[in-house]
């Protein structure tokens, strides 16, 4: 019997070759869009599970509330490790304090890398699980010890052993490596462990470190833990939540709230509002899933339409069948096998498809998914997936095609209803609201962008660049290196910074002044410069004076921005003295000496924040910002630079930032969203506009007797293109009707998110509409106009 | 007694008013009976062979085929009834054009599930008896009509039913094809399948044994 079925579907598919690739184009279309956008969820969704024991790991992390703002984050102190590992061992099965992610260089002998690791305590590769592949698991006993990725490992020895070998890291520290790591894969929140150094060294060789270890109000450092095989993450929550607040009272004015956040989360659900947390990127996970499932939900009814639209052929089938004995069921049995055909062929097309396309969605999406061919997961969810999709499109038509009576059909008059094109034109309706609020979420994301991208800075972001300087052998290197360059004629200016331009890296609290507010719990971006930073950046000097060789008391001096002023709430800042609050110990005054305009350091779609240029006296630079040479072209100034750069640190990779790009890389993940949007827009109005193009060859074919008695009695082309237009063009227009508010809720919602954000126009929508309504006339209207150019005496004589 | 109609209505609501299809109708068929059915266009020709077919309703009325009353039976027990009992033969001949010759004498036995190697033989048979052995892999398309024909007869005859329904089964064909297809129901018949055709020729309505006239949805008169 199914053999039959078969044969049947397989016959009808061959005899109509343009209404089968609609349908299994558009169907393949489709289940390739959402099976992409399957893959990639499955990729969001399994972020970490390479860690063993990751639903038992977590990071501590810490609220504190500063002018009622609460502020969380996983920057917690040195002092609380100690009163854990004292009063709360009981809870922990492992702990490992460590430093944050950074790029250290790796030499041996004449090969030099920047990699990036932690300095991470003995248990750490416990705790992650690390594969080790040669070497000891306790790799970081010693101090002089480091552990290695195996990519690492192989970059710098080849073939050779690496264990006992020895490196040099920054041209500092010889270190003996102690064992080899397999390479964490890339969709886990230690992919870019490349090195593991010892934390203990990493306290043995730096004064701020361990003058950090009874600093309660320091909180520079990330503890990783798994917790006891006994407990839970809520009860060790629970028991050390008020640790810091009991043990440190300078603190307890912030009432900060220690708590663990587990890795489950970190990376899909690790966005916190007032200490509350509001999901993350879990956000997109689901949204892009909902995009998927209606790309396909317009793929399917595209098979709906054009299955029941033909219906009229397929009607005598119907009425034959069950004059010959046929029961429903077993016709709904026969066209539904009839979709499964259909479907199957539409999914193994839409493998190709996907095999064809994953390396640009993963360059667009920046991912590294791959096509799972040996995963029986896999193949058993594409099982379902080709059963429920042969359900939901072939559900409609076998429902409907199987109802005919026989009577009616065989008669030769069947005609359908008078409303049997209606539902057709329901499922019409919904492609095209879907189609066109498509259309307007991807307008407002790239209008968000836009929007962004054109808000003023407040530095000339142009032909500035940034090497970083972090390494040791940058010490007291910087007037000589600043002329060297200026000399070269490859920069025209140069300044050290403590953190990058586009990002603050430090904030302060701590300072008193004339007028402060009683209570105010300042918080202030802080940032070491040095006197040509504001030349450098060409940062706009509003109120007051730059820094200046000529006065020696600069090196007390301070810049604050625009928002500062305010924030502070004081109305003439320069003159006025910041002191140090620090009883026992206190800084010397700064001084406020210029007012700045205020420059994103930050998110572009945040308001900036109030901002401290402190003069550095100290050297804490770790960049050289350099304003290159505007007469020359990037790349010449670059290669000069390269070559001083390397005549006066041989040992020391050349790296170097456009902060340009690093300024665009602030819109990366919403042009990403931007981008993917803006793609299954394009398919799903495509997939779309298939449906309407097969719909209007069907009705065109439908009413050809029709067109020819209307043109014998001497209707134009236009009054029957008018005709056959008009229809559609409704409906679209319906759809528009039932999209725009929809989309206008979904969007503004969105938009909550930036604080900075673009106000949504009427034209946004307009533009969507005029756009889905061109589309409609151009699809409908090759059909439209071959039907109306038709010779009637031909058409009139088919009967 | 084959089937019995006694006193059958059937009629459709046209502004507010019965229009009748069928009116009065009542019928006793016999085993082995070859019965014309004759009248003008829209006289309920059709009608009552689909209301005997049970493809069709009526609205009044009560109908027993083989004991069983059909005006009672469920769709499907009605379905079950007429896929063991009746075949069908049509003025248009209604193959199936996505399938071959074999495919559509197949295709009632798919329906009364019988084994593989039981259809085979079945097929072969029909095949056979009907001279078509040549043809079996052809689409209807292919053939002419006379020949459509004959597959429709085959079909309808594959599942070996008691009582064949022919809405005017020579009406597309010319007049020798015509007189073929009357032959063989004529020796259909001896073989004992009871037959109503629905027929506009008298010389094709002569065939049977009794004809019944119909005017206006109403039984005007038997003879023989």
């Amino acid at each position: 019997m199914y053999k039959n079925f078969i044969k049947i579907a397989w016959r009808n598919l061959m005899k109509n070759k343009g209404y089968s690739a609609i349908n299994i184009g558009g169907l393949a279309l489709g289940m390739a869009v959402t099976l992409v956008i399957g893959l990639w969820m499955e990729d969001e969704l399994t972020y970490n599970d390479y860690f063993g024991h990751r639903d038992r790991i977590a990071l501590m992390y810490q609220s504190q509330t500063f002018n009622g703002e609460t502020g969380t984050g996983p920057a917690i102190p040195r002092p609380l490790e100690m009163a854990l590992r004292e009063g709360y061992a009981d809870n922990f099965k492992y702990m490992a304090m460590s430093s944050w992610n950074n790029a250290q260089y790796l030499n041996y002998e004449e090969k030099s890398l920047s990699r990036t690791g932690n300095f991470m305590q003995r248990q750490a590769p416990e705790i992650l699980d690390l594969h080790i592949i040669k070497g000891e698991r306790d790799g970081l006993r010693e101090m002089n010890s480091i552990m290695l990725s195996e990519s690492t490992a192989h970059a710098l020895f080849g073939e050779e052993e690496a264990i006992g070998r020895v490196i040099e890291v920054n041209s500092e520290h010889d270190m003996m490596v102690s064992a080899v790591y397999e390479d964490i894969p890339a969709n886990n929140s230690f992919h870019d462990l490349q090195f593991i150094l010892p934390w203990d060294h990493y306290v043995a060789n730096s004064e701020w470190i361990r003058d950090a270890e009874d600093q309660w109000s320091n909180n520079s450092f990330q503890l990783f833990v798994q917790i006891a095989d006994n407990t839970t993450m809520e009860q060790v929550t629970q028991a050390i939540k008020d640790v810091k607040k009991d043990l440190n009272e300078d603190t307890v004015e912030f009432n900060p709230q220690l708590f663990l956040f587990p890795m489950k989360d970190w990376y899909l659900r690790g966005n916190f509002e007032n200490g509350v947390q509001v999901g993350g990127r879990i956000k997109y996970v689901w949204l892009f899933g909902i995009i998927g499932v209606f790309v396909l939900l317009l793929a399917c009814i595209n098979f709906m339409n054009l299955s029941t639209a033909r219906s009229e052929k397929r009607a005598k089938e119907v009425g034959i069948r069950k004059s010959i004995g046929s029961q429903r069921n077993q016709l709904i049995y026969q066209f539904l096998s009839e979709s499964f055909l259909v479907v199957a062929l539409a999914y193994g097309l839409a493998i190709v498809i996907v095999l064809l396309s994953l390396d640009h969605f993963n360059e667009l999406a920046r991912k590294e998914v791959a096509f799972p061919w040996s995963h029986l997961r896999f193949w058993g969810a594409s099982l379902l997936f080709i059963l429920s999709t042969a359900l939901l499109a072939g559900s409609y038509p076998a429902l409907y095609l199987s109802s005919f009576r026989p009577v009616d059909v065989l008669k030769g008059t069947f005609k359908g209803g008078k409303y049997s094109g209606t539902p057709r034109k329901v499922l019409v309706v919904v492609q095209f609201a879907v189609s066109v609020a498509f259309i307007i979420g991807t307008v407002v994301v790239m209008q968000q962008i836009n929007y962004a991208k054109n808000r003023p800075v407040g530095y000339d972001k142009e032909g500035l660049i940034q090497l970083p300087t972090m390494s040791q052998d940058f010490e007291g290197k910087f007037d000589l290196m600043r002329s060297e360059f200026i000399a070269s004629g490859a920069a025209i200016e140069m300044a050290t910074s403590s953190s990058p331009t586009t990002q603050i890296w430090s904030n302060r609290a701590g300072y008193d002044w004339d007028g402060k507010p009683e209570g105010f719990q300042e918080d202030f971006a802080w940032t070491y410069v040095s006197t040509e930073y504001a030349k450098t950046l060409n940062l706009k000097i509003v109120a007051g004076r730059d820094f200046s060789k000529d006065f020696a008391s600069d090196s007390n001096a301070v810049l604050i921005n625009q928002t500062a002023v305010k924030y502070m709430g004081i109305t003439d800042p320069i003159g006025l003295l910041l002191k140090d609050e620090d009883e026992e110990n206190p800084d010397e005054p700064l001084k406020i000496i210029g007012v700045v305009e205020d420059m994103i350091a930050q998110s572009p779609y945040e308001p900036v924040k109030q901002g401290m240029y402190v003069f550095d006296k100290y050297g804490n630079g770790s960049f050289y910002n350099l304003r290159l040479n505007p007469e020359q072209s990037a790349s010449q100034n670059l290669a000069v630079i390269e070559r001083v750069f390397k005549e006066h640190f041989p040992d020391i990779p050349f790296q170097y930032d456009f902060v340009d790009e690093q300024y665009g890389e602030k819109f990366a993940s919403e042009e990403r969203i931007g981008n993917l949007s803006a793609i299954f827009t394009a398919f799903a109005i495509f997939i779309s506009c298939l449906g309407l193009f097969g719909l209007t060859s069907f009705v065109a074919e439908q009413r050809t007797k029709e067109i020819g008695v209307r043109k014998v009695l001497g209707a134009s082309v236009f009054n029957v293109w008018n005709m056959l237009s008009g229809d559609f063009l409704k409906l679209v227009v319906i759809s528009c009707f039932i999209a725009v508010p929809i989309a206008y809720y979904v969007m503004n919602g969105w938009l909550q998110d930036y604080p900075y954000r673009v106000v949504l126009s009427w034209w946004n929508f307009a533009l969507a509409i005029l756009g889905a309504l061109l589309i409609t006339i151009l699809t409908v209207s090759f059909q439209a106009i071959k039907a109306a150019n038709a010779n009637p005496v031909k058409s009139l004589r088919t009967e | 007694m084959l089937l019995e109609l006694k006193n059958v209505f059937k009629w459709v609501q046209q502004g507010g008013q019965h229009v009748f299809l069928l009116k009065d109708i009542s019928l006793q068929v016999e085993e082995g009976e070859f019965i014309s059915v004759m009248g003008p266009s829209g006289s309920g020709k059709s009608t009552l062979l689909n209301v005997i077919g049970m493809l069709d309703d009526f609205d009044e009325g009560s109908y027993t085929f083989l004991d069983d009353p059909v005006h009672l039976l469920k769709a499907k027990h009605r379905a079950n009834l007429y896929k063991q009992y009746i075949g069908f033969v049509f003025q248009a001949y209604h193959l199936i054009d996505e399938l071959t010759v074999y495919e559509n004498l197949e295709m009632p036995l798919l329906y009364k599930k019988h084994s593989g190697s039981e259809r085979r033989a079945m097929v072969a048979d029909m095949l056979d008896r009907f001279n078509i052995v040549g043809k079996k892999d052809l689409f209807p398309t292919q053939l002419s009509g006379g020949q459509q024909q004959l597959v429709g007869v085959a079909r309808a005859l594959i599942s070996q039913p008691k009582l064949i329904l022919a809405d005017e089964p020579t009406g597309n064909l010319n007049s020798r094809q015509g007189e073929e297809i009357m032959e063989l129901f004529r020796e259909l018949n001896d073989e004992g399948v009871t037959i109503i055709q629905v027929t506009h020729s008298e010389k094709n309505a002569a065939y049977g044994r009794r004809i019944i006239n119909l005017l206006d949805g109403r039984m005007i008169g038997e003879g023989r």
